[in-house]
């Protein structure tokens, strides 16, 4: 188990490389200059000069990319180039408040996605199962952006109920998190419902029934344990999405997180706060995926790591 | 070694990898809002869609102080709101607050409320007095002697005097700090103190638009102990420790900036305690915002609601007036725009007025001259009226073929409806037989693609707006002068004519005011002819408060001024 997480970490580490790389590279590629974009349209042209040089930019490319790695190397993710703060401090300042969403978020729906699919797989083909069927596809295909507005104008504008935005209130998170959730919820309603659906029909299931045990210990204990594999694959990769998902919430809620500040600053061409936030992004989803990996084995003992 | 039972890892971490690439290059792509606002639109969705496209003010531009004091006296303003808090929500998360850092107009507008410069602007665009009480300039223009207003305190207790103003003054023009907008200030030679409250400042020539210059928010005084050259703060200050009526209590990034009434103000007091400016980049948002009740004023509405906002009784709307024009830059070199005939005949084809009320819902004014009427300098020289007849008579004089195609551009989310207007204009000129569909990219590559050099640049028509951070006509004729053309200048219709250079020349050391603005009139008639634009209009900024509030000023350069706020009889 020692010996596997340890290569799954070293893996990672590659990984992360991979993705600075390609990271830093499109960022360069992209046309718009960044000194020109800090120093404002009507700099002079000393001061954006003055700007390139201690962004490092007058040098080439190649060692731009080794002083960005050799500083990776020290824990330096660099100064970022639109505020001059450094990105880690805002990076992991802003980072909480995107977690916090798409904890409760995450949470919100898987609780609600199973429930729906478990209740749509033990009713199949019946009327609840084709409104659930019709609830999640609607879920599934509805703009974020919209869905956040809806909600705003309902519960802020119309019922006075909740902050329409911003995160200075107890009950700021519900608005955004629901938001946030409806996708996810779909998602693993489906998935779910899926792979009950396959379980129940299997002959272990028709065995436990058969000895006269109660249906909810049937479903939970012995049907939905063995679904639970690619649900929570789906969750999993879910949670990742969610922290992306989180860019085009965030600007609706005016939520301040991470996804509000990577969009401001790949519009300032700030290349430091974007390579900074995205090698956040990865870690955190790399160990979020070792970490669903890690729980397979709980969910099925034939799963062995070595 | 690994998982038994699914895929190998080495293809997870694949697709690991393409989800953060194409999460990098979907955001990247998106129909680009302005760099410091705005909410990306779905980047599912590249053609932006009618509705709730936010507008955010471009880092060229402005300042005022919000002190106002030489607005109309409320004398009936109650004269205090002991735990009283006004909300303002605006969609820019300020990149800085040092006044010397300053590019964006809302961030100088909040800077504004906690610093204060030698010279304001009051809301009608004139220069009136801060913290200088008045001021001399010598007859040969080159020293500039100011009297400052005694008793005035820093927000540290310390005492504002003209050795607080020569700090500051030498901090700006410090060529080793970075200050976007040192513009004219950069004609002054020497800061000396004369005595404690009398500050001179020379010259190395004569600078018309030096007091105007003075005005901006990179100007403004803070309390010397805070930028001393032994401090971080000489390069840069967390936040301003000014004069202003509010000081700064807290900024939280993303989020909001807080600032409380200063007990010691010296001018008029505000009503408000406390005074918050949150950060919601997404502009329907905003509105949701103030109709829930939960902010008292918003910048910059969905256009497309500003009709329904107007006949809702609970808010108020205020269409500020401001100094952005919008026009279309033509490339003056490029066959067959450098006809001036064929210039023109695209002004005569575009029906501004119908695009105004159909595609901005009200918030612009048609120009009838290069320059915002609110600018110094400004004289009527148009307008183009929409005559289709004419632009094709004209294109047919030039021997331009119908069907010529030329390559058009515009920014999305940039200005008040800058891509939908575009469209509208590529219309009017299908119906005179030209063909310029526009393209649109996010605003760093835009400015990339329009400040290549002449040789390589290959736009020929791009939709562009542009404020001057002062109301003199010498920042909006930079657009025409040739020593301006890009890469290293932002007159990007390579406009050149000899007259208008040596005009705008004449006018930035000419000290008489009239013959100044007859120089400037001579260039706007000269510059209207040749048509190296096509004038769009001057757009409006709009603004939304809640009828329970009133004494909410705008001035015309795109800022909000609150300090004068108080809950409405």
């Amino acid at each position: 188990m020692a010996r596997y997480i340890t290569q799954r970490l070293v893996i990672a580490v590659i990984t992360l490389l991979g993705v600075s790389t390609i990271v830093f590279l499109m960022l360069h590629l992209l046309p718009g200059d960044p000194a020109r974009m800090i120093a404002g349209l009507l700099a002079s042209d000393q001061d954006i000069a003055r700007i390139r040089i201690q962004l490092g930019l007058d040098k080439p490319l190649v060692v731009q990319y080794l002083l960005f790695l050799g500083n990776l190397l020290h824990g330096n993710l660099g100064i970022s180039a639109r505020t001059s703060d450094p990105v880690l401090t805002d990076v992991l300042q802003r980072l909480p408040a995107t977690i916090e969403l798409a904890v409760i978020s995450t949470a919100l729906a898987t609780l609600v996605g199973i429930l729906a699919g478990v209740i749509a797989a033990t009713r199949p083909n019946t009327i609840l199962d084709y409104v659930l069927s019709a609830l999640t596809l609607f879920g599934v295909s509805m703009p974020v952006y919209w869905l956040g507005l809806m909600l705003i104008i309902v519960f802020a504008v119309n019922l006075h109920m909740l902050p329409a935005a911003g995160d200075d209130s107890s009950t700021s998170f519900i608005l955004p998190s629901l938001t946030l959730a409806a996708f996810s919820v779909a998602l693993i309603a489906r998935m779910t419902r899926a792979s009950m659906l396959e379980v129940l029909g299997q002959d272990y299931v028709r065995t436990a029934r058969a000895k006269g045990m109660r249906e909810n210990r049937v479903l939970l204990r012995h049907a939905l344990k063995n679904a639970f594999i690619p649900i929570l694959t789906v969750i999993g990769l879910q949670f990742g999405t969610l922290l992306g998902g989180a860019i085009l919430t965030e600007s609706v809620f005016g939520w301040p997180g991470i996804g509000l500040l990577l969009v401001d600053s790949i519009f300032a061409r700030d290349y430091p706060m974007v390579q900074g936030i995205v090698l956040v992004f990865s870690t955190l989803f790399i160990l979020l995926n070792l970490g669903v990996d890690l729980l397979y084995a709980y969910f099925d003992p034939r799963i062995h790591f070595a | 070694m690994f998982l038994k039972t699914h895929k190998s890892y080495l293809e997870r971490a694949l697709v690991v990898i393409g989800l953060i690439a194409a999460l990098a290059l979907a955001v990247a792509c998106a129909p680009a809002p302005a760099a410091p606002t705005s909410a990306a639109p779905p980047p599912s969705a590249p053609v932006p869609t009618s509705a709730s496209i936010p507008t955010a003010p471009p880092p060229v531009a402005a300042t005022s102080g919000p002190a106002a004091t030489s607005a109309p006296a409320a004398t009936s303003a109650p004269s205090a709101g002991a735990g009283t808090t006004f909300s303002i929500a605006e969609g820019v998360d300020p990149d800085t607050l040092d006044p010397m850092g300053q590019t964006t107009t809302t961030v100088q507008n909040m800077v504004n409320y906690m610093a204060e410069g030698l010279v304001t602007l009051d809301p009608t665009g004139k220069i009136q007095p801060l913290l200088a009480k008045s001021w001399d300039i010598s007859s040969d223009g080159l020293t500039y002697t100011f009297h400052l207003q005694q008793g005035v305190k820093f927000h540290d207790g310390s005492t504002f005097d003209a050795a607080a103003v020569k700090a500051n003054m030498d901090r700006i023009l410090d060529p080793n700090n970075t200050v976007p907008l040192r513009g004219v200030l950069s004609a002054i030679t020497s800061v000396d103190v004369v005595d404690p409250s009398t500050v001179k400042l020379t010259l190395k020539q004569p600078t018309a638009p030096l007091l105007a210059g003075l005005t901006e928010t990179t100007a403004a005084i803070l309390s010397p102990a805070t930028i001393d050259k032994s401090t971080p703060g000489y390069k840069k200050v967390d936040h301003p420790v000014g004069t202003g009526p509010y000081i700064f209590k807290q900024y939280t990034k993303g989020s909001q900036l807080v600032v409380t009434k200063n007990p010691n103000y010296w001018g008029k007091k505000p009503y408000y305690d406390t005074m918050v400016f949150r950060i919601v980049p997404e502009a329907a948002t905003r509105e949701s915002l103030l109709l829930a009740g939960q902010v008292d004023m918003i910048i910059l509405p969905p256009v497309s609601d500003i009709p329904a906002l107007q006949k809702n009784p609970a808010v108020k709307v205020l269409l500020g007036p401001s100094d952005r024009t919008i026009f279309v830059a033509i490339n003056t070199t490029s066959k067959p725009l450098d006809n001036p005939k064929v210039r023109q005949a695209l002004n005569y084809a575009v029906n501004k007025e119908a695009i105004i009320k159909n595609v901005l819902f009200g918030a612009a004014d048609v120009m009838d001259a290069p320059i915002a009427p609110t600018l110094f300098g400004y004289c009527k020289t148009g307008p183009y009226p929409y005559d289709p007849a004419k632009a094709k008579q004209l294109l047919s004089e030039a021997g331009v073929a119908a069907g010529t195609k030329l390559a058009f551009m515009s920014p999305t989310g940039r200005y008040v409806q800058d891509f939908q207007a575009a469209q509208a204009i590529s219309g009017y000129l299908k119906d005179v037989g030209i063909d310029a569909t526009p393209v649109t990219m996010d605003w760093p590559s835009y400015v990339a693609t329009m400040l290549k050099p002449q040789k390589e640049n290959t736009t020929q028509l791009h939709v562009l707006g542009w404020a001057p951070g002062y109301l003199d006509e010498s920042q909006q004729i930079l657009q025409f002068q040739s020593d301006q053309h890009p890469p290293s200048g932002l007159a990007t219709s390579f406009y050149s004519n000899p007259q208008v250079d040596s005009l705008a020349k004449q006018a930035l050391t000419e000290t008489n005011e009239t013959k100044r603005a007859d120089l400037y009139c001579q260039a706007n008639k000269i510059i209207w002819n040749d048509a190296p634009w096509i004038f769009l209009w001057v757009q409006r900024f709009p603004m939304v408060y809640s009828a329970k509030v009133t004494g909410i000023q705008g001035t015309p350069i795109e800022m909000w001024d609150t300090t004068n706020a108080h809950p409405a009889p």
